[in-house]
């Protein structure tokens, strides 16, 4: 069996529940929200 | 095999690739690169991806511009709302301001030349929507979108408003007249 043998860094990756759903909800949030936000509280003042 | 079931390799990552399943993950990936370098393209190219100017505005500072281009520029007046129509010079700003439930005032512009048009809502928001030439912008209050304008084409265009704005709603229509 391969059971001594080093568990490679993507199965960890995707193994790892809670840090799927922590960037399932933080990747969207940053893209789309906060950039959406940031884009709208900076539109110019009209002269 | 079953979904549900944990991997039966403990080092499932280890599994090579099934090739059908490499030739789906490539066909999709290939797929989403084309959709969004379309994307790209339908605004360079396309003739409904604008790309507008936006400022933060308010109705009083709106109105007086507005206001100052009727009064420097009206040349008649029409329908039985006394509707202003103005011909600003070419090359000028030119203000559209939208309200329940018209379009104000009426725009007369010379083929060939282009403008800035500048428009803004003085209550909700609506949609300018010129027909038949079927260019569409959302008019928001505060907010005003520049957009350059360059008529190609005489004749008469109608502004409709497309965002339900009320029971005036339908009967909001405009007018810009290209000479």
């Amino acid at each position: 069996m391969s059971d001594d043998q080093q568990v490679p860094l993507m199965q960890q990756l995707l193994d790892n529940h809670f840090l799927l759903l922590f960037l399932g909800v933080m990747v969207p949030m940053l893209v789309y929200t906060l950039w959406g936000v940031i884009d709208i509280l900076t539109i110019p003042i009209a002269k | 095999m079953s979904a549900i079931l944990p991997p039966a390799d403990r080092l499932w990552w280890k599994q090579p690739l099934d090739r059908v399943e490499g030739t789906w993950i490539v066909i999709a990936f290939v797929w989403c690169m084309v959709m969004f370098a379309m994307m790209v393209g339908w605004h360079i190219y396309g003739k409904q991806n604008l790309s507008t100017e936006t400022y933060k505005t308010t109705r009083e500072l709106y109105s007086a511009k507005a206001q100052a281009m009727v009064d420097r520029y009206t040349v008649r007046k029409e329908t039985d709302k006394e509707i202003p129509v103005v011909h600003p010079p070419a090359g000028s700003d030119v203000y559209l301001v939208a309200r329940l439930w018209d379009w104000w005032p009426i725009l007369e512009l010379e083929k060939d030349k282009t403008y800035r048009l500048h428009l803004t809502s003085m209550d909700y928001n609506h949609g300018f929507s010129l027909q038949p030439v079927n260019i569409n912008i959302q008019v928001v209050p505060g907010y005003e979108h520049v957009i350059k304008v360059t008529p190609n084409q005489a004749g008469t265009f109608s502004i409709i408003c497309n965002e339900y704005c009320g029971i005036g709603h339908a009967n909001m229509a405009g007018r810009i007249y290209v000479k």
